[in-house]
């Protein structure tokens, strides 16, 4: 139970009054520590949302049908009882793991989100009229899943929220936006974005306190300060100079093994939970960093089934669930588990339709997972589509979900309650205008 | 000097480029296990890696050995260009170890690549399209037609890939490269959805070709070399819209491949496409407009008429003068990827590899050698630097991380004696770089003016160049080894020398 339902549970507080009170009694509970997390878990290749979220109920068949050879069986899946008591969906079983966060009322599904201009029919889909950047390519749709803004923008909008709360890090020896193994679009901020190993930490040779490690230190030091004219070179001394002076803080951190965020992903071998062991350490660590707010960037790949589906997506389902589930757990280890979100974002949803070889093509609108102590889980937001091929939610003939909720809209609720003020929303979002709701409820 | 570089110089860059077209492919040789999965006799024993089992399972079911003779041919092959342009090649039409992990596969497509790098652009399309491997990667192989009974589609996978990734871009282009636009400023989209789906129609049919004294059936038992086979009672004979052009009822699936790849090689953004493409690889990230169309031109018609002659492509590509001029522009250069990166550095300096520290060297630095994270490469040709007015593809894999595995590699290399030959490698010579004779090659001590020469062209500025001279200043004015030494390593891990300009 987290602490406003906790005191909402009291009787002390209306729910009106709840959020303004709430504020009073954080900074009497802990001044030192106003601290959140955003954990993005980016499936890449885009994930069969279509086979993560099933419905359980009247729809099964329809899903069933139009699913052919890759339905799911319906008693194989993961139930999922809403707050009401209503079970209108499933979970595919390799995510299991996450039935607990469920339970404790920490998990919510997002339904049918994707990248919108403004909400549209399939009329206007068919005439080509506001229509999104890019469509079914993976290029395009990773970028907007992660800019979420025109393709100028050079900034993901993982990185804008970053600069929005960048003065609470004021001092912080690291930058509030860090990727795991490999940097993305998401991450790119103007206070700069840290790329860190899957396990263990910035590492480097040679460096001792001999005369000659000294003097090859100071001369790189020299070459990375001189010919700052030419911006290739530049650009490449700016990440050169950012690792070297960042290895010390962050070897900190990471180099060392907390008891808590050990035994949380004990057993887990996959590359994904090994990521995600080392954002718990940054999380457990951050008063040692000096941060008050991260966004942190994680990548799986392989979804982008189009042969083999049903074997493929159980497999990194299983290292989601599992990664996902050891991270929370790890948080709650930690008394922390309502200042940490996390979430997936994903290319595409893939069409219901499959091919010969038991693959999917490329859609659009996707089913996401957010998980936290924060979040008002047990709950389904957004609409689930209708489920008839070439009917009024098909943008083509195959099942590709036109999308009822906007990736701005998914971000900027998310931003919200990272502490984003809502007069910011819009200029972080510029679609965001186009959409009456602008905040989805899951917080 | 190096001795290419010495090349060059005495042939001058006409004739040097003539020659390197001369020159026969230094290739992938040695893969004789054709099948598809790894047989009893060839299984990793964990307990004993380095057993005749272990080693065959290695060699030919991992790119192990694929990824060590890349790097040995980089090094040693005189068939440079060729090698250079198959790599380029095989960054735009790719092919990954994430799922082609059978190394006789790998070599027959990368061989293909060797062979077309002079070649002509249809070509490449055709031989790529119907190579088998690249079949299976993308899943044009075995791709069934619509079955209405079962509810099954064709498999968009190769058609869309096909399209946005190895020939005509999302974007409408000028010949310039520049986007066309619509009136709200927005660029125009080369193809719809709609396209996508009519070529994945005309990409049906398609199965692995029959071994000898079989019959062709669909489908047929894998085999990793030749060409894809039609089987025509798969293939989608309804008429079909495409890109503007109508594909009749009727035909066969060779017959409509013919005719797709044919809209796709005339269509007018091809040119600017692969120009853009291979001016990145060869020359700067961000070539001008009119670079771009100089080159695009060439494609277009290399003076003969003909359409799609890579030789000419490359002519223009290292003849402009945007490729041979004062190079003043602050934009100008690339950030070399790891392969070129490490090749680049050993060659100058006279180091030597048989390629199997590279290849690990290459994968911690972001590059494992045809093992792109996807169809989309390593990086992206678009990716953004800075404030995102300038594209850097390859600064994608260039983070705090694989930064230090850089300057680790350099360190290695150049205080850490490289790598030992290994034990379970045929031949095997490590990767070294020798500093004994640096008393001879540096001769009267200028090592900081003869590395100026050999890794910076001798455009060093004079601000780092004091950096070097700098750092030797520590060392004893007659310790010319470590003066050496200490040189390399200082401009090895220096932007200015991982940024080609």
């Amino acid at each position: 139970m987290d602490r406003r339902q906790f005191l909402r549970g009291m009787g002390f507080l209306s729910a009106a009054t709840a959020l303004s009170q709430l504020s009073i009694v954080n900074a009497q509970a802990d001044a030192s520590d106003d601290y959140k997390a955003l954990v993005c878990v980016f499936l890449f290749g885009g994930n069969d949302g279509n086979n993560m979220i099933v419905p359980v109920d009247a729809r099964y068949d329809s899903y069933a049908a139009l699913r052919g050879s890759l339905a799911l069986a319906s008693d194989k899946l993961v139930q999922l009882p809403d707050v009401n008591g209503a079970t209108e969906y499933g979970m595919h079983s390799a995510l299991s793991g996450l039935k607990g966060a469920w339970n404790n009322g920490h998990l919510a599904v997002l339904l049918n989100s994707g990248p919108l201009v403004r909400p549209i029919t399939r009329a206007e889909v068919l005439a080509n009229i506001a229509r999104p950047f890019e469509l079914f390519s993976h290029s395009g749709q990773q970028r907007t899943w992660q800019v979420a803004a025109k393709t100028s923008e050079a900034r993901g909008w993982g990185g804008r929220i970053a600069d929005e709360v960048n003065s609470m890090n004021a001092g912080a020896t690291t930058p509030t936006s860090i990727a795991i193994a490999g940097a993305s679009a998401f991450s790119v901020a103007n206070s700069g974005a840290l790329v860190l190993p899957t396990s263990g930490g910035l590492n480097l040779r040679g460096t001792d306190s001999s005369a000659a490690s000294r003097a090859r230190a100071a001369a790189l030091d020299q070459m990375l300060a001189t010919d700052k004219n030419f911006e290739l070179v530049s650009a490449a001394q700016e990440v050169t100079a950012g690792s070297l002076q960042r290895r010390a803080a962050v070897n900190g951190i990471v180099n060392t093994t907390s008891t808590t965020v050990k035994s949380a992903f004990a057993g887990l071998s996959s590359t994904v939970a090994k990521q995600m062991q080392t954002i718990a350490k940054l999380v457990e660590g951050h008063q040692e960093l000096g941060v008050r707010r991260q966004v942190f960037f994680v990548g799986l790949g392989g979804f982008d089934t189009h042969s083999g589906q049903l074997s493929t997506q159980n497999t990194l389902l299983g290292q989601l669930g599992g990664a996902v589930k050891a991270f929370y757990d790890a948080t709650v280890a930690m008394g922390m588990a309502d200042k940490v979100t996390t979430f997936t974002l994903s290319d595409f949803a893939r069409t219901m339709r499959a091919n010969s070889v038991g693959g999917t093509d490329h859609a659009w609108g996707n089913h996401h997972l957010i998980v936290g102590g924060a979040v008002r889980g047990k709950a389904f937001y957004g609409e689930y589509p209708q489920l008839i091929a070439g009917g009024p939610d098909d943008a083509g003939s195959d099942g590709r979900w036109i999308p009822t909720t906007s990736v701005d809209q998914y971000a900027a609720t998310l931003a919200r309650w990272f502490g984003v003020a809502d007069e910011r929303l819009e200029a972080l979002f510029p679609l965001m205008k186009n959409f009456a709701a602008r905040d989805l409820g899951f917080f | 000097m190096p001795a290419e570089l010495s090349k060059v110089m005495s042939l001058g860059i006409v004739d040097y480029l003539e020659d390197q077209f001369t020159k026969p492919k230094t290739g992938y040789t040695g893969f004789r296990r054709y099948q598809n999965l790894a047989p009893d006799d060839c299984r990793t024993l964990v307990n004993d890696p380095t057993s005749p089992s272990s080693l065959c399972a290695r060699d030919n079911y991992t790119l192990f050995e694929m990824q060590r003779q890349f790097f040995a041919n980089a090094m040693n092959g005189e068939d440079q260009l060729r090698q250079r342009m198959a790599f380029a090649l095989s960054q735009i039409f790719v092919i990954s170890g994430t799922e082609i992990k059978n190394a006789y596969a790998m070599s027959t497509y990368q061989n293909m690549l060797l062979d077309d790098a002079f070649g002509n652009f249809r070509d490449v399309m055709e031989h790529v399209t119907l190579h088998p491997a690249m079949g299976i990667y993308l899943d044009m192989l075995n791709n069934d037609k619509a079955n209405p009974l079962k509810g099954t589609k064709p498999n968009e996978n190769y058609a869309r890939e096909f399209m946005q990734l190895f020939t005509i871009g999302t974007e409408q282009l000028n010949l310039d490269g520049t986007p066309r636009l619509d009136a709200d400023g927005e660029p125009l989209a080369t193809y719809t959805q709609q396209d996508v789906e009519a070529l994945a129609r005309v990409f049906t049919g398609w199965t692995y070709s029959v071994w000898p004294g079989q019959t062709s059936k669909w489908t047929n038992a894998p085999k990793l070399h030749g060409q894809l086979a039609a089987v025509d009672s798969h293939h989608d004979t309804d008429p079909k819209l495409f890109l503007g052009a109508s594909l009749p009822g009727g035909q066969t699936a060779v017959a409509d491949m013919n005719l797709a790849l044919d809209v796709i090689f005339t269509h007018p953004n091809v040119g600017p496409f692969i120009a853009t493409r291979l001016i990145q690889s060869f020359v700067t990230s961000n070539p001008s407009p009119a670079y771009v169309a100089r080159v695009a031109r060439v494609f277009n018609n290399n003076g003969m008429g003909v359409r799609g002659d890579l030789q000419a492509v490359l002519r223009a590509i290292f003849f402009d003068a945007e490729a041979r001029g004062q190079k003043s522009d602050s934009a100008y250069g690339k950030l070399k990827e790891p392969a070129l990166f490490m090749t680049g550095f050993l060659r100058a300096l006279g180091g030597t590899s048989d390629g199997v520290f590279l290849r690990a060297q290459s994968a911690a630095m972001g590059q494992d050698i045809f093992t792109a994270p996807s169809v989309f490469n390593y990086y992206s040709p678009t990716h953004r630097i800075g404030d995102g007015t300038l594209k850097g593809p390859e600064f994608q894999i260039f983070n705090g991380v694989t930064t230090l595995a850089r300057i680790d590699f350099v360190y290695q290399i150049v205080y850490g004696d490289g790598a030992a030959a290994d034990k379970t490698v045929v031949n095997s010579t490590g990767t070294s770089l020798s500093f004994a004779d640096a008393a001879t090659v540096y001769a009267n001590a200028q090592v900081a003016s003869e590395l100026d020469a050999r890794m910076m062209y001798g455009k060093l500025s004079d601000a780092s160049y004091k950096s070097v001279t700098d750092a030797l200043a520590a060392l004893a004015p007659d310790d010319i080894e470590g003066r050496a030494r200490a040189a390399a390593y200082v401009l090895g891990v220096s932007a200015q020398y991982q940024v080609q300009r």
